[in-house]
């Protein structure tokens, strides 16, 4: 495994007066599969095109392997494009689409029979090669783009939102089919993609972007856990945000005053500061017994959510001011109401802190 | 229109709609031409071919239908190199710039085809601007002779067909994805490929309809050819009006219409058959 198999460094990109890249770095493993998460406009897509060759960036290097692409044209590169809404051409069977860049390497079409056929096979369409592609579901024709893509193996793969012309129940399978097959090929992949909840199923790590840079750049469990920025927090997950000011800090911990009462953080703050604490719902627990480790606060039940799997309950804060808590349970105990005063708490070390 | 009951209801009520073009149609371009086919079987002493002999068996005659054939295919095919990438301009420009693409592709057509010949002889005469510029250019030391050539013939007639060239690919290259060459660049297709396996065939729709529509006025041309050449090239419109306004021989030109319709026809159709033959291709 090369470590630094894909590398861009100090890429940028302007389209007239918008910057779309500034001095952006990214390193990725070879096999491994790094996501792009981003809402629109953050430069993901830009990104994904400069290392496909489709754009070039105005400054900056790519490489891949040790190898500078960063002059080739696109079809020079061998790297694999998985398009949104897939592009296939829509003149061709599913066996000619897959076939394509074989035929557009010179290899003859009696040489290229065996790799389609073993290339339909690894996505499981081996029956439905001579069908035009127009005949095919959006899952059967993310199958064709995927096998039209590794076909040629190519030396990195990029998928530009893969799933998303997919609905909610087959994304969710073809995320984790999509994930495995890429395995078993061991290919390195970039995923861009504007969903959290892919960008965590599919990759060893994420790259959350914000305008036209990288924010945070690491595995999920870290940027679900420990996000880097509230821009990263917002973006990843749900979460409780209450503000507060810092009343004390020592040894790395800070109290934090809030509508819902002192709480306490790991983190290093001056004392006085505006700072946003922030829990994951799933965090939380109701009325938890006396510990030292927990944060333990009281509010007023506002609203109880059902949600099949988890019920989601919001507290308002026994003070005036709009922070509410969001907690989520597995199970509802009984008698329940909204209005009712309960104390919830959390654990200190899952307590973030970021300056407001 | 006696069709059963059952059939009839399948037939959709929106097709009604199309009666009154239809009848339109058939009183004054069915039945005139109807009676036209008849005036070209019709002699002294009842019906007879020799109209048609006259015009197939004369050399004079075969010569027209040949350089009016000549004239058509030289006035499609530069349309075709002329249209077809100005259409990929036109699809892929936007805003401001669309626009002024269109006016320059489409204005033209509100000029009438006299203006436009006539504007073509002011630039191709011997003192026109096309000699005077090329003359203080140092490029010709003397005027050259243009108008009146079969140059100014084909460069005439393809300005007058060029619209109808492009509008067609327009049409169809504007519904085209343009990711697919993109797809097909990070495959590893040269341009060459891409142009050749992915954009030819799928504009080639647009080009058939083009094909089809320029060939069948080109072949019907009489304005343009009178005016930039004048009875030194002879088509088959002109010798028709010819027959019909001079020499009164209605027979004739009855027979060479009837031959310029089935020429038009036959490449129509032809067209259409090939059209649907690479819709199917893509379809099923």
């Amino acid at each position: 495994m090369q470590p630094d198999y894909l590398v861009v460094s100090g890429a940028d990109k302007r389209f007239g007066a918008a910057t779309v890249l500034r001095d952006l770095s990214l390193s990725v493993a070879q096999g491994e599969f790094v996501s792009l998460l981003g809402p629109s406009g953050c430069g993901k897509t830009t990104l994904l095109r400069c290392i496909a060759g489709l754009l070039h960036p105005d400054r900056g290097r790519i490489t891949v392997g040790g190898r500078d692409i960063t002059a080739l044209a696109a079809h020079q590169r061998n790297v694999g494009v998985v398009f949104q809404n897939y592009a296939l051409f829509p003149h061709l069977t599913v066996a000619e689409n897959i076939a394509f860049g074989l035929r557009a390497r010179g290899i003859s079409k009696a040489e290229a029979g065996p790799r389609v056929a073993e290339a339909l096979a690894l996505v499981r369409m081996e029956v439905h090669g001579d069908k035009p592609v127009t005949a095919l579901s959006g899952g059967q024709q993310q199958r064709v783009a995927v096998a039209r893509a590794l076909v040629v193996r190519p030396s990195l793969l990029l998928l530009d939102e893969p799933f998303s012309a997919l609905d909610r129940k087959l994304r969710e399978t073809m995320q984790v089919e999509l994930k495995q097959l890429l395995r078993e090929v061991g290919i390195t992949a970039i995923f861009v993609t504007h969903d959290q909840e892919e960008a965590l199923v599919v990759s060893d790590r994420v790259a959350v972007m914000n305008a036209g840079q990288i924010e945070q750049l690491t595995d999920p469990v870290t940027l679900y856990h420990a996000p880097a920025s509230l821009y990263v927090l917002d973006f990843v997950g749900q979460s409780t945000k209450l503000s507060g000011k810092v009343l004390s800090s020592s040894d790395g911990m800070i109290e934090v005053q809030t509508a819902f009462g002192v709480l306490r953080a790991p983190a290093s703050f001056m004392p006085g500061s505006s700072v946003a604490v922030a829990v994951r719902p799933e965090a939380m627990v109701l009325a938890p017994e006396a510990d030292a480790a927990l944060n333990t606060l009281r509010g007023q039940i506002s609203d109880i959510s059902f949600l099949g799997s988890r019920t989601q309950i919001h507290l308002n804060a026994p003070a005036e001011g709009e922070d509410r808590v969001i907690l989520e349970l597995s199970r509802l105990p009984a008698g329940l109401a909204t209005g009712q005063e309960v104390s919830f708490g959390f654990r200190v070390t899952d307590t973030m802190a970021f300056l407001a | 229109m006696m069709a059963p009951a059952s059939k009839a209801q399948k037939l959709d009520p929106l097709a009604y709609l199309a009666l009154p073009g239809l009848i339109f149609m058939a009183l004054v371009f069915l039945a005139p031409l109807l009676l036209m086919l008849w005036s070209s079987i019709r002699g002294a002493d009842g019906f007879t071919l020799s109209g048609y002999a006259r015009v197939l068996g004369d050399d004079y005659y075969i010569q027209v239908i040949g350089q009016t054939l000549q004239l058509a295919l030289i006035t499609t095919a530069g349309a075709l190199i002329l249209g077809y990438p100005a259409a990929f301009a036109l699809a892929r420009a936007k805003g401001w710039r669309q626009v002024v693409l269109f006016a320059l592709v489409f204005l033209p057509l509100t000029v009438s085809i006299i203006v436009k010949s006539f504007g073509w002889g002011i630039v191709l005469r011997r003192d026109g601007i096309l000699n005077w510029l090329m003359l203080n250019l140092g490029l010709i030391e003397r005027p050259i002779r243009m108008i009146f050539t079969e140059f100014a013939l084909y460069a005439g007639m393809i300005n007058v067909f060029l619209p109808f060239m492009v509008l067609p690919i327009y049409s169809v290259v504007r519904m085209m994805d343009p990711r697919l060459p993109d797809a097909a660049a990070t495959l590893g297709a040269s341009p060459w490929f891409r142009f050749t396996r992915v954009t030819l065939p799928l504009s080639l729709p647009g080009v058939v309809a083009g094909v089809s529509i320029v060939f069948s006025l080109a072949v019907a041309a009489y304005v343009t050819p009178s005016l930039l050449m004048g009875d030194r090239y002879m088509t088959m419109s002109m010798v028709m009006a010819k027959a019909f306004l001079n020499l009164r021989d209605w027979q004739l030109g009855a027979a060479m219409a009837a031959v310029l319709m089935t020429l038009a026809v036959v490449v129509v159709i032809g067209a259409a058959i090939l059209q649907r033959r690479l819709g199917t291709a893509k379809g099923s």
